[in-house]
């Protein structure tokens, strides 16, 4: 199919049989103790789209970063057209014909049009033959645009543009698009495939789409790949795949953190628990060799289910008709620094005693919404209201004052302060259990200290530890103890568990179903599917800042919500 | 009442007000000129002071050995790079916090040059006046711009080419784009920090010069004392400038016509609380920035440091 595509647009042959553009052996990337791209196998092609899926966080932007000289390798080798290739920084990768057209980081919005495209390269500075360069790329790929223009003008479509531009300027033949279309309307994104084709067709380039969006990759690609966890898991052409496959193979992550923790035996698995663990074990080779059937993934996740029902611990609470919503969040809409939509007539309504898990790829309003309750966004239009009095948005403090606590998503960048001791970070949102006329009582701030280091097993050597000497999950239990602490109405959880290990990621867990079991309204947002699958007792998706999906947890697969995640009609 | 608006009007119309001010404008621009390219690449670069100062004593130092003032400009200049040597090596390649560099920078060589200025005794005097032609003879500025002791024409050649490194060349493309956006720049293959440290050393030269002009062209013999918070107030001319080079250089005339008027009045005999006219330029400096520095953008990574990978 993709040959008469090519055939079509006017490329003699294509010769996927041939020496690739790009052949990555074995790459392996580890950033302390995360590995982000392990033994990575990968081979383009020229004259062909090749589709690099998965999550955040799967290795995609890691391993294109590599072949770019961003990033250098821990182990694994290169081969440019056959040879091997050491890309140790960008003008590196430039020479071997390597250009990328990054998401966000490569403009500079105090320069214009000509000035970015002009940018990176050698030689004198030489406007007029820069603006004629892109006045032929215009010409050549249809993308038209004034050269004098400054970028922080631009849209994000036309910024884009610039973006290709500039890349093409160079004349690459391995071109990276990286999450192309994450800011651009559905016009702008036909468009932006279209040029790609020409970019494709005309000189028989190799082009990798990284995306996580199923749709743009089934549709703009010849061959796909996905990864997951810094793992290759799949790889087939684009005509043998179906959203539902992609989706499952995407997002189906309930193997390794499942098994792991059947394997600590900390999670009550009952009896299907080995049969559990085999199966998916299995499932995992099968969809190394040749993808996922199915039919067999089905099963297995049925199985979880199975396992997860039968925990008594997390029984959704009764919400009768009379019920009255604890938060209510009406048509909330905020802008982020740079003018972009986050959150659209983003509504919500939260009871007592419920779990909510908020699911989507990041980058979808999930951090908008957490930060407007936690009093750090303003919204442009809409309401927060909590036990029906509204609360004011964007004033410090405002969220905290009327009930809710927050665990956010980054814990050293704004859920601790790392210099002070477990004590004094104990008491930051609220000093009045220590505090009196502005004076802290180091006594009372003791006391508590010790009755929250015991309550909450913070493993420290003592109320006066510095927080930084403490392990990652403890100081996520100093974040957790001093939110509970404050007898939260709403407690919103950030990505909670990242980072931690399997038994702190158990106790918060377990510490966020009490919670909701003595009323708090839990509200959970997560990129872990699993973990929100587990948890919640109702799932919302977010796409674009709005709700796409909401079903209960009984009614909730990874297949349905990863193809709501991946933007897909349900 | 009436007397205080008679000696004003007398101060504006004198000659001695206008020279003072070009001197001291001079000096600023020297300075400012510098500081603007630095701030324009993101690096807030505080040491100003002390690389007038050190500039003003390595030019002494040049001029005590040599007996030329053109020497002492020369060594002037390496004093300057010296220090911003200092300055972009420990913020720049050792990630030190750029402010705390500058800090002990400014005072580290307040206690150096007065250490050494005892020891050494370093004796230097002014340069030659220069007169160019027909210009000198317009009416107020003209001597102010155009009768000078010789080292002040620098600036008009130096003023023009830092215009144009910034603007027209790559260099100064690459150097705005890391002031602007370094992780951009970074992924389009430009060296972030060595772009930052040129720029510092670029700023270090023109302050060197302009310690070594402050020299030759005002005070004559060397003493610890003399730039006297100028550096300062050349940073506040480049905020006030709103980080173009024709505002920073309207700071600079604006801030040297208060100090000026202060000396003039003075000169007048007009009685006015001394520690008072003290505090103009600097109370015009303040004032200068509370009205226009909210209205001007400042390059959007100034005083960021750069590590590869955050953002």
């Amino acid at each position: 199919m993709s040959n008469t595509e090519l055939g079509d647009a006017g490329t003699d042959e294509t010769n996927t049989s041939s020496v690739p553009a790009v052949r990555l052996t074995g790459i392996t990337k580890r950033f302390g103790a995360v590995v982000a791209c392990d033994s990575v196998n990968l081979a383009l092609q020229r004259g062909r789209i090749h589709g690099l899926l998965g999550e955040n966080g799967a290795g995609k932007s890691t391993l294109m970063k590599m072949l770019i000289g961003l990033v250098l390798p821990d182990s694994g080798t290169i081969a440019i057209d056959g040879t091997t290739e050491s890309i140790h920084d960008p003008l590196t990768a430039s020479a071997l014909g390597i250009g990328m057209v990054h998401q966000h980081f490569s403009l500079v919005d105090a320069l214009t049009v000509w000035e970015n495209v002009a940018l990176g390269d050698a030689g004198r500075l030489d406007p007029k033959a820069t603006r004629g360069r892109i006045g032929e790329i215009a010409e050549q790929y249809g993308l038209v645009i004034d050269p004098d223009k400054r970028v922080g003008d631009l849209t994000a479509g036309l910024r884009q543009r610039v973006e290709i531009i500039k890349c093409l300027r160079r004349d690459p033949s391995i071109v990276i698009f990286d999450e192309p279309t994450s800011v651009l309307t559905p016009e702008e994104s036909e468009q932006l495939f279209e040029s790609l084709r020409h970019v494709v067709a005309a000189e028989s380039r190799s082009v990798v789409l990284v995306s996580h969006k199923l749709d743009e990759v089934l549709h703009a690609t010849d061959d796909i790949t996905i990864m997951r966890q810094g793992k290759v898991v799949d790889q087939r052409r684009s005509v043998d795949a179906d959203a539902r496959t992609l989706a499952r193979a995407m997002v189906g992550r309930e193997v390794s953190l499942r098994s792991e923790r059947a394997a600590l035996g900390i999670h009550s698995l009952d009896d299907n628990g080995l049969d559990d663990n085999g199966l998916d074990g299995n499932n995992l080779d099968r969809a190394d060799l040749d993808g996922i059937d199915l039919e067999e993934g089905a099963t297995a996740t049925g199985h979880t289910f199975e396992t997860a029902d039968s925990d008594t611990s997390n029984i959704a609470p009764d919400i009768g008709p009379t019920a009255v919503p604890v938060l209510r969040i009406g048509k909330a809409v905020v802008h982020d620094a740079d003018g972009v939509i986050a959150l659209d007539e983003f509504s919500l309504e939260m009871y007592p005693g419920e779990i909510v898990g908020v699911a989507g790829v990041e980058g979808n309003g999930q951090r908008a919404l957490g930060d407007v309750l936690s009093s750090l966004l303003v919204l442009s239009s809409g309401t927060v209201t909590v036990d029906g009095a509204p609360v004011p948005t964007g004033k410090s403090g405002a969220m905290a004052k009327a009930g809710i606590g927050v665990i956010p998503e980054d814990r050293h960048d704004s859920g601790l302060v790392l210099d002070m001791t477990v004590a004094e970070n104990l008491v930051l949102v609220d000093q009045s259990r220590a505090a009196s006329r502005g004076l802290i009582d180091q006594k009372r701030l003791n006391a508590f200290a010790v009755e929250m280091i015991e309550q909450f097993s913070i493993a420290c050597s003592g109320p006066n530890a510095p927080m930084w000497s403490v392990s990652g999950g403890n100081q996520q239990r100093v974040v957790l103890a001093r939110e509970l602490s404050q007898e939260p109405k709403i407690l919103v959880a950030a990505q909670p568990t990242r980072g931690l290990d399997v038994g702190a990621i158990e106790y918060m867990s377990h510490r966020l179903e009490t919670a909701a079991a003595t009323g708090v309204a839990v509200l959970l947002i997560s990129s872990e599917l699993e973990e929100i699958l587990e948890l919640s007792h109702r799932i919302i998706v977010m796409h674009s800042g709005r709700i796409v999906g909401e079903m209960p947890r009984a009614e909730a697969n990874f297949e349905a919500l990863g193809l709501l995640m991946g933007g897909a009609a349900a | 009442m009436a007397d205080f608006f008679s000696s004003v009007y007398e101060i504006f119309t004198t000659e001695t007000t206008y020279s003072n001010g070009a001197l001291l404008a001079g000096v600023l621009a020297f300075a400012a000129t510098g500081e603007w390219v630095a701030e324009r690449s993101g690096t807030l670069n505080i040491s100003v002071e002390g690389m007038l100062l050190g500039g003003a004593f390595t030019a002494a130092l040049g001029y005590h050995v040599t007996g030329s003032v053109a020497v002492g400009l020369l060594t002037g200049m390496v004093g300057g790079m010296l220090i911003a040597g200092v300055q972009a090596e420990m913020s720049h390649r050792l990630a030190a916090d750029q402010f705390v560099v500058g800090l002990t920078l400014n005072i580290l060589v307040f206690g150096l040059t007065g250490f050494l200025e005892n020891e050494i005794a370093p004796d230097s005097t002014l340069a030659r006046k220069f007169e160019i032609p027909l210009l000198s003879e317009i009416p107020l500025v003209g001597e102010a711009l155009f009768w000078q002791r010789w080292p002040f024409y620098i600036l008009y050649l130096l003023i023009p080419f830092s215009w144009w490194l910034v603007y027209r060349t790559r260099w100064g493309l690459e150097l705005r784009s890391v002031g602007e956006n370094p992780q951009s720049a970074d992924v389009s293959g430009i060296d972030v920090n060595k772009r930052r440290r040129q720029s510092i050393y670029y700023a270090g030269l023109t302050c060197g010069l302009g310690g070594a002009f402050f020299l030759f062209g005002h005070v004559g013999p060397f003493e610890n004392t003399i730039v006297g918070g100028r550096g300062f107030i050349a940073i506040a001319a480049v905020i006030f400038g709103g980080w173009t080079l024709r505002g920073t250089l309207a700071g600079c005339v604006i801030f040297a016509g208060a100090l000026s008027f202060r000396i003039s009045i003075q000169l007048i005999g007009y009685d006015i609380n001394s520690e008072l006219l003290q505090a103009l330029p600097f109370i015009v400096t303040i004032a200068g920035m509370a009205i226009f520095a909210h209205r001007v953008r400042a390059p959007a990574a100034l005083a960021r440091p750069f590590i590869r990978g955050l953002r």
